[in-house]
């Protein structure tokens, strides 16, 4: 019988719940908005994330000695690397960020700075 | 006049070795997209790397040049119809789909919620 009544009211004055409850969803929605779970492009990688995750794939390349990799290294002057070589760790770096680097462009990619630069001005580096 | 030949001698190698860098990067790509699985790419781009270390070591010029030419009709024949490409690149899957908005515009994600609601 109490149930039936609240059920009653509950109809007969919908608007009144919904001003009633109304805060609460509000809040719920800036929560959201401000942690952002989707895949976004217009956030960007900063430059220390580029600088780390760069390094890391030029020191699991497996014939580069990790202890000589610095964000200054030159692939083929300091450690020792061919240019096929080079193209493999581009190729690396690509697939690390999800990039697609034209040829041309990739080709010019010869050492840790202008990888790093390259990666951290491209827009949909992620 | 040997200045002239070296400088032109110079100019063709570094030619070569950038057609080269770029064939290798293309077929290497290429292996990797007709690999169905990474443990099956890895035997096949070290494969196509002892190809190419093979030829390392050859000076004539326009030996050079016809093995290169052998090389790009080699990977224009066994390139694959149906290539991995980045999504958001030209022909990828989310090429110009859901494009970023210019700057400027500000997204408010409430579904169209009042603030007096």
């Amino acid at each position: 019988m109490a149930l039936r009544a609240a059920v009653l009211r509950h109809i007969r004055v919908p608007v009144r719940t919904l001003a009633a409850t109304g805060s609460k969803p509000q809040l719920q929605w800036s929560l959201c908005n401000s942690i952002r779970l989707f895949s976004s492009d217009d956030d960007h990688l900063t430059k220390e994330e580029v600088i780390d995750r760069v390094l890391d794939v030029v020191k699991s390349f497996p014939k580069v000695d990790p202890s000589k990799v610095t964000p200054h290294v030159h692939f083929q002057n300091d450690l020792g690397l061919d240019s096929l070589d080079n193209v493999e760790i581009v190729m690396a770096l690509e697939e690390e960020f999800k990039l697609e680097i034209p040829d041309k462009e990739a080709d010019k990619i010869d050492s840790c700075n202008l990888a790093i630069a390259y990666i951290y001005n491209h827009p949909m580096a992620g | 006049m040997s200045g002239a030949t070296t400088a032109a001698y110079l100019a063709r190698r570094a030619a070569q070795k950038e057609r080269v860098r770029i064939l290798y990067r293309r077929a290497l790509k290429d292996t990797l997209n007709w690999a169905v699985h990474r443990h099956l790419f890895y035997r096949d781009a070290s494969d196509l790397r002892e190809k190419f270390e093979a030829n390392k070591h050859v000076e004539d010029l326009d030996t050079i040049d016809r093995m290169i030419a052998d090389g790009e009709a080699t990977y224009n024949k066994w390139r694959h119809p149906d290539p991995y490409i980045v999504p958001w690149a030209p022909g990828g899957s989310k090429f110009t789909r859901n494009p970023v908005p210019p700057s400027g515009i500000e997204i408010a994600y409430d579904y169209g919620r009042e603030d007096n609601d």
